[in-house]
């Protein structure tokens, strides 16, 4: 299932230079630092650095980023379980057992057990990808325009219909990003949309766009939120006790494997992700507990399942991201832009011909993962004074710097002002309740869904028996329907899960 | 389908935002149309745009919930106040001072965004922090000329280090 000469490659690759290693620990705490902070997202940290990545080097742009990924996994978690306010929409399931540990004096064990079933919870989804990603590449590899095409819209059509809850705003947010998408000259050279402005040339500058959606909206919307924090915080934290949750947390090694599984698998469908994902692995592991009447009273089982779920699903949605090019949301949309930035194209042909670089990023988040466990034990002594930051010092601040991160990507104001155009887009669907990620996914997939369908049309002559033709295409399509019963079926059970688990703050 | 029946609100913010959506779009749409009427121009944005159109014409019933009982007898005691019944706004119900908070930061962004060349980065970064830190409701006088004079030195400074584009500056 490995292939080894691409494992060696990569251990070359990962040892022949201290560069990529140096961003570990930076990204690691950047993500914890984020994710501790109510109302920051994973996206929104990992969108505020895209740019400062253009300046690095592909792999350790892409470790950097994966770095912030795999420590806001952790960091919203402290939160959750000091303030029962979950960092990120991914720890939501980890306030219902978290915060009532808290309560009851064990903090740290909370603290402790979260930390360990995090790392565990990466470290497994990694496992699963770097033997699966061989099997996986190969049988990319086979896929045309049109199978490419059927794929991308298959992606586009779970993100509209997942997030959000109106089926019909989330399509439209999706189709809507997709014809933002298209602006600009097409592969057959024609000009549409650009109103006459010569930077809509080359289409909507991606990334201040996506920047401005998936954070500058967010941090509009939090202009009125302050998170002055009165008196949780005051607990005292012991290293020996955060220990002993994290050897409480070994102690149920069929949780944390569940969870694994529960997060690899909900994580590479397109728009479910960490966010549905501990909340699925939550009602999962109540129903299958013996004492389940406890759970939601500050049972660390509760904890395990959540922080396994969450943190695993990282791996699920590299896979779709890196195999097929497709992002599922938010976090993949932005590693796909960093990979745009170092012209390199997300997608089947990049995982066959760039298997070095696969195993490389694979393998650094084995070592992100361990690294977290030090770093994240460092960071809870820090994190219950930054989760006091007042968010009226953070608002403006970080605007500032998604301005100016904008403009070292463009070196015009084209950058600040389709950032700032997005910015009040988002914050009006944000506040009509449709899913931004899909409108981000449906920009960076516009170009490569037309020239997809452009291929297709030009290669069948416009015959449509073409699609008979290509059994790839239909095997694509029946999955799809496939999925979107799988989907159907998830979604009844989130609802399920809803139902079972706690209300938040009860 | 069964319409229920029953006083309905209109989320006018909602209704703005799918007019706003619909304008795009056809515009759009119009303009690749004149650009060429090739297949190899229209394949994809023709039938997205259609496809876009209709998903408005299914999401607009939705600017007009229906008002319960419960819904009526607030909006009846707000005098005529017609602020939206969707299920969805009302979780995220706000002040008129909150929402004039945030088009007030909206604006000062705008502005910052598009001016800040010609405002030069360290002025126009020292006020946007200052201003936005009073819209964000820091009052202390010293609080705000402190963190924003530090915040802009090391932003200033810190971008101007990593970007090799030259940052128009009018004091620093």
């Amino acid at each position: 299932m490995l292939e080894l000469d691409a494992v060696n490659s990569a251990i070359a690759l990962l040892t022949s230079s201290w560069e990529a290693w140096i961003w570990v620990i930076p990204g690691l705490l950047v993500g914890l630092f984020f994710g501790a902070m109510p109302g920051i997202s994973i996206t929104m940290a990992m969108a505020i650095f895209l740019p400062l990545t253009l300046y690095m080097e592909f792999l350790p742009a892409i470790i950097f980023l994966t770095s912030i990924y795999t420590g806001a996994g952790f960091g919203g978690s402290v939160p959750a379980i000091l303030m029962n306010i979950p960092g990120t929409s991914s720890a939501v399931a980890t306030t219902f057992d978290g915060y009532p540990m808290a309560r009851q004096g064990k903090h740290n064990e909370a603290l402790g057990i979260a930390l360990a079933s995090s790392v565990i919870g990466t470290l497994s989804s990694y496992i699963l990808l770097a033997f699966l990603i061989a099997p996986v590449s190969t049988l990319v590899l086979k896929m045309g325009p049109l199978e490419m095409f059927v794929v991308a819209v298959w992606g586009l059509l779970l993100l509209g219909s997942l997030a959000g809850t109106s089926i019909a705003r989330g399509l439209l947010a999706g189709v809507f990003g997709v014809l933002l998408g298209t602006v600009g000259m097409n592969t057959a050279g024609f000009i549409r949309g650009t109103m006459g402005v010569p930077w809509l040339l080359d289409g909507v500058p991606t990334i201040p766009a996506m920047m401005g959606l998936l954070a500058a909206s967010q941090l509009l919307n939090l202009v009125n939120v302050n998170y002055l924090i009165e008196d949780q915080g005051a607990r005292g934290l012991s290293f020996g006790r955060i220990l002993g949750g994290v050897r409480l947390a070994l102690r149920y090694p069929t949780i944390i494997a569940r969870g694994s599984i529960v997060g690899v698998l909900v994580g590479s469908v397109p728009g479910v992700g960490s966010s549905i994902s501990n909340l699925i692995s939550y009602s999962e592991t109540k129903r299958n507990a013996a004492d389940a009447d406890t759970f939601g009273k500050g049972n660390p089982k509760g904890v395990i399942a959540a922080e396994a779920a969450n943190s695993s699903s990282e791996g699920g949605a590299m896979a779709t991201m890196l195999a097929l090019g497709i992002p599922g949301g938010g976090a993949t949309a932005i590693l796909l832009a960093a990979f745009a930035m170092h012209n390199i194209v997300g997608g089947p042909s990049f995982i066959s011909q760039n298997k070095d670089i696969v195993y490389a990023i694979i393998f650094s988040n084995f070592a992100q993962a361990i690294l977290l466990l030090f770093v994240g034990l460092g960071f809870v002594f820090l994190a219950s004074s930054i989760v006091r930051v007042p968010l009226r010092f953070l608002v403006p601040s970080v605007l500032v710097v998604s301005v100016f991160g904008s403009y070292a990507l463009t070196g015009s104001t084209s950058g600040p002002i389709t950032l700032f155009l997005f910015a009040v887009l988002g914050w009006v669907m944000l506040r009509y309740d449709y899913p931004v990620a899909a409108t981000v996914v449906g920009l960076l997939l516009g170009r490569l869904l037309e020239t997809n369908l452009l291929r297709s049309w030009q290669i069948s002559g416009g015959s449509i028996n073409y699609v008979f033709e290509r059994p790839g295409a239909a095997a694509i399509l029946a999955l799809m329907l496939l999925s979107i019963g799988m989907t159907g079926l998830s979604r009844y059970r989130r609802r399920r899960a809803a139902a079972v688990t706690p209300e938040i703050g009860s | 389908m069964r319409i229920r029946k029953g006083p309905r609100a209109v989320v006018w913010g909602h209704l703005a935002f799918l007019a706003f959506v619909s304008v795009i779009v056809g515009i759009y749409l119009i303009d690749a149309r004149g650009v060429s009427l090739s297949v190899n121009n229209l394949l994809l944005v023709q039938p997205a745009a259609v496809i876009a159109l209709i998903l408005v014409a299914c999401v607009l019933p939705q600017c007009f919930p229906l008002r319960t009982a419960a819904d009526s007898e607030i909006a009846d005691s707000e005098a005529g106040d017609s602020e939206p019944t969707d299920p969805v706004v009302e979780t995220k119900a706000e002040g008129g001072q909150d929402l004039m908070r945030v088009g007030a930061l909206a604006a000062l962004l705008g502005v910052f965004a598009i001016f800040i060349e010609q405002i030069g980065f360290d002025i126009a970064t020292f006020l946007f922090v200052a201003i936005g830190l009073v819209i964000c409701g820091e009052r202390r006088g010293w609080v705000v000329a402190t963190f924003s004079a530090a915040f802009t030195l090391f932003v200033v400074y810190g971008y101007s280090t990593l970007v090799p584009y030259p940052f128009t500056m009018r004091i620093l």
